[in-house]
């Protein structure tokens, strides 16, 4: 027991004092997630919360325009940030150029008489938008529609409130006429495992992902130190101390396991609270203790078997960091970790599956985000447990064919 | 202390064929061989990190395929490469392999401050390895080496690259381990200057074998000589120097053998030179060297090609 301690002393020691290895594990994730996090923030709450901003100008006579802009607000998919009535088409066209607007509503003159006639009228249409070309047609499609159905919401409900005291007389129940502000369709995001699910948050995609991949980036320190022992004779001289082959391999395994919880600990972390404190929201973490420590312990296994089977095949440390850091990025990639499952083709989720990193990913998103527990990560757990034992049994082989171990 | 009988090894090619060899307790053996001559691997063996194909090694009397274990915690490896953390101090370093070798508590700190004091890194104990001289990393390898008080030591050459202090340093503190605690060692090196300095015998393998074994001082007096350098000599001076056993004539001169007769044998062939009027222009104490007599056994011809 005291021989592990002190190799776990030894393999911490390496690792604060290798400024690469902390940059790696420790400020590579965690300005990762601070960065995702933020900037990713909008587009993965799309659903929610505010996102595509909207240079407007009111030239609106009458009353009406105010009801539409609050309908609009009411979607919270746009951000209107009104100038001064006066502005003429000419001064709105500058300022949206000025300050990088990629979309300005113009709300004429003839706003309220346009929505109180019913939609007739003689002065011309009632809305311009003026749109940067470089938009995709798309997110133009997405702000016409909803200006389009809040008018036309308005208008009908313009032409009840006129018709209002004939209705009774033609027995014709006004609530049922009016126009709901629920939509009628339903929304649900369906995985590929049939499970209805919620979308996660920029922050709940952020932090698992980037945990994810820094967890497998243990291959530098462990390629530094374990072709460092190999090449420097450490390694024969612990096997000429009759150094036994069981801490040998946990004297790998415990502090890396050990040091792959503390990143654990980290970037969960900086989700609930640095996060939010610049301006994300917080990362929640579920209820389930036991399926995080389960799901981190098999991501942490898994991670550290592959980094000893590429550090045992490598002849130096720089061919073990580059196909390393190379096949992180792949899995990575794959993995859903750079671009969210969630956004891939369906053949793209099919070969996301072959990766390590998306069954932890989609581990951690089942404690974070779907209320999982110890039973729905297990799966994923026995996957990268399965996958960790294969790179162990390779390793051995491999270091038993060099004569190594 | 060890004998190795008929110890064969290969890996795609024998590396050691039939290798026999005995090193006496308490003594320094001095192991020399060019590059590919099967020294690494002899070590290697006897320390238990590879294994043998065939042949039979006892150490202090335990058979090594048997017990092994209980043989390795008598000896360490120092090996040739700076077997240590770099990112470590010394002080790190050596708690590190005393605890791997399963010291603990006051004895630990006792072994470390020895090895600290013998390879005097007092003043740089708790500094990083990585801004050591090269000097202080050898001495440093070589206290790791110390911290389990082996009875045997295996040096894989212990004093490459380091300046003319370091060196003399570290085998001054060979020599002392040895007295001071009959530890058996078995140093190999290419400098032959040092071999000949620390060891008590030397055995030379080449191509797998040990193609010598000796004592030191029996080694390097064999076939030493007198060269007695002269003026032109006559077919009788000729004829009577062949009487002598243990004179030869060459081109450069007369060599008389420093053997039991040498007294004698130069008593007589000065005789000689008087009574033929031969003038001696001088006479050198002609002392066989060893890397002479290693390139003459190993040949002189390159060994890297493999």
């Amino acid at each position: 027991m005291i021989k592990i301690l002190y190799i776990l002393k030894k393999e911490f020691l390496l690792i604060i004092r290798d400024i690469h290895a902390v940059t790696v594990l420790f400020i590579m994730p965690a300005v990762f997630i601070m960065i995702m996090s933020l900037a990713m923030r909008d587009l993965f709450e799309l659903h929610g919360a505010v996102s595509i901003d909207v240079l407007a100008v009111n030239q609106d006579a009458g009353k009406k325009s105010e009801a539409f802009l609050k309908a609009m607000d009411a979607l919270r998919t746009f951000r209107f940030h009104l100038i001064e009535k006066e502005a003429a088409a000419d001064k709105v066209k500058e300022q949206m150029l000025a300050r990088d607007y990629k979309f300005a509503l113009i709300i004429k003159e003839n706003f309220s008489a346009f929505v109180e006639k019913n939609g007739k009228g003689k002065e011309g249409k009632p809305l311009e938008l003026l749109v940067n070309p470089a938009v995709n047609v798309q997110t133009q499609l997405v702000l016409k529609s909803a200006l389009d159905g809040k008018l036309a919401k308005l208008t009908w409900d313009a032409f009840i409130d006129r018709m209002g005291s004939l209705l009774p007389l033609a027995g014709i129940d006004r609530e049922k006429l009016t126009a709901t502000e629920e939509s009628p369709v339903e929304v649900n995001y369906v995985y590929k495992e049939g499970q209805y699910s919620k979308i996660p948050s920029a922050v709940q995609q952020s932090v698992p992902a980037w945990l994810v991949f820094s967890m497998f980036f243990i291959v530098i320190p462990i390629s530094n130190t374990f072709i460092s022992e190999r090449e420097q004779g450490t390694l024969m001289r612990l096997k000429s101390m009759n150094v036994s082959k069981f801490y040998l391999i946990m004297g790998k395994m415990a502090p890396y396991l050990l040091i792959n919880a503390i990143q654990v600990v980290i970037m969960i972390a900086m989700g609930v609270y640095i996060v939010p404190f610049l301006g994300g929201t917080a990362l929640t973490l579920g209820d389930s203790m036991g399926g995080l420590i389960l799901i981190a312990a098999s991501v942490s296994f898994s991670a550290i078997s592959m980094a000893l089977l590429i550090a045992s095949a490598a002849r130096t440390t720089e061919q073990a960091t580059t196909v390393g850091g190379v096949l992180n990025i792949i899995f990575g990639a794959l993995g859903g970790i750079m671009v969210p499952k969630f956004v891939m083709p369906e053949f793209m989720q099919n070969l996301a599956d072959m990766s390590p990193m998306s069954w932890g990913l989609e581990g951690f998103l089942d404690i974070f985000l779907r209320n999982g527990n110890v039973s729905d990560v297990l799966p994923k757990s026995l996957y990268l447990f399965i996958f960790g034992v294969v790179m162990l049994t390779l390793t051995a082989i491999l270091l038993r064919r060099r004569r190594e171990v | 202390m060890i004998e190795i009988k008929h110890l064969y090894k290969s890996y795609d090619k024998p590396v050691l064929k039939d290798v026999n060899l005995s090193v006496r307790r308490g003594s320094i053996l001095g192991l020399l061989g060019p590059n590919g001559a099967g020294k690494t691997t002899l070590i290697s063996i006897l320390t238990g990190v590879i294994r043998k194909e065939s042949g039979c090694i006892t150490v202090g009397g335990r058979d090594l395929d048997r017990e092994l274990k209980a043989i390795q915690l008598k000896c360490s490896y120092v090996p040739q490469t700076l077997a240590f953390y770099r990112l470590l101090t010394a002080f790190e370093n050596l708690e590190y392999f005393g605890a791997l070798w399963g010291l603990k508590g006051k004895k630990l700190k006792e072994r470390m401050e020895f090895c600290i004091d013998i390879g005097s890194m007092q003043p740089f104990a708790k500094k990083r390895v990585d801004q050591f001289s090269g000097g202080m990393k050898r001495r440093l390898n070589l206290a790791i080496g110390l911290l389990n008080a082996p009875e045997i030591l295996y040096l894989d050459e212990p004093t490459v690259g380091v300046d003319t202090q370091s060196r003399n340093y570290i085998l001054e503190t060979i020599r002392k381990i040895n007295r001071e605690r009959k530890t058996t060692i078995i140093y190999t090196s290419h400098y032959m200057d040092e071999i000949e300095q620390v060891s008590d015998e030397i055995a030379i393998i080449d191509e797998g074998k040990i193609i010598l074994h000796d004592d030191k001082q029996a080694i390097l007096t064999r076939d030493d000589a007198v060269l007695i350098n002269v003026e032109k000599i006559g077919e009788a001076v000729v004829k009577g120097l062949q009487q002598i056993v243990g004179v030869r004539i060459e081109k450069n001169g007369v060599h008389v053998k420093r053997d039991e007769r040498f007294n004698e044998n130069m008593a007589g062939v000065f005789a000689l030179f008087h009574a033929h009027g031969v003038l001696v222009k001088d006479a050198v104490f002609g002392r066989r060297t060893l890397e002479k007599l290693f390139l003459k056994l190993t040949d002189i011809r390159l060994r890297d090609e493999g």
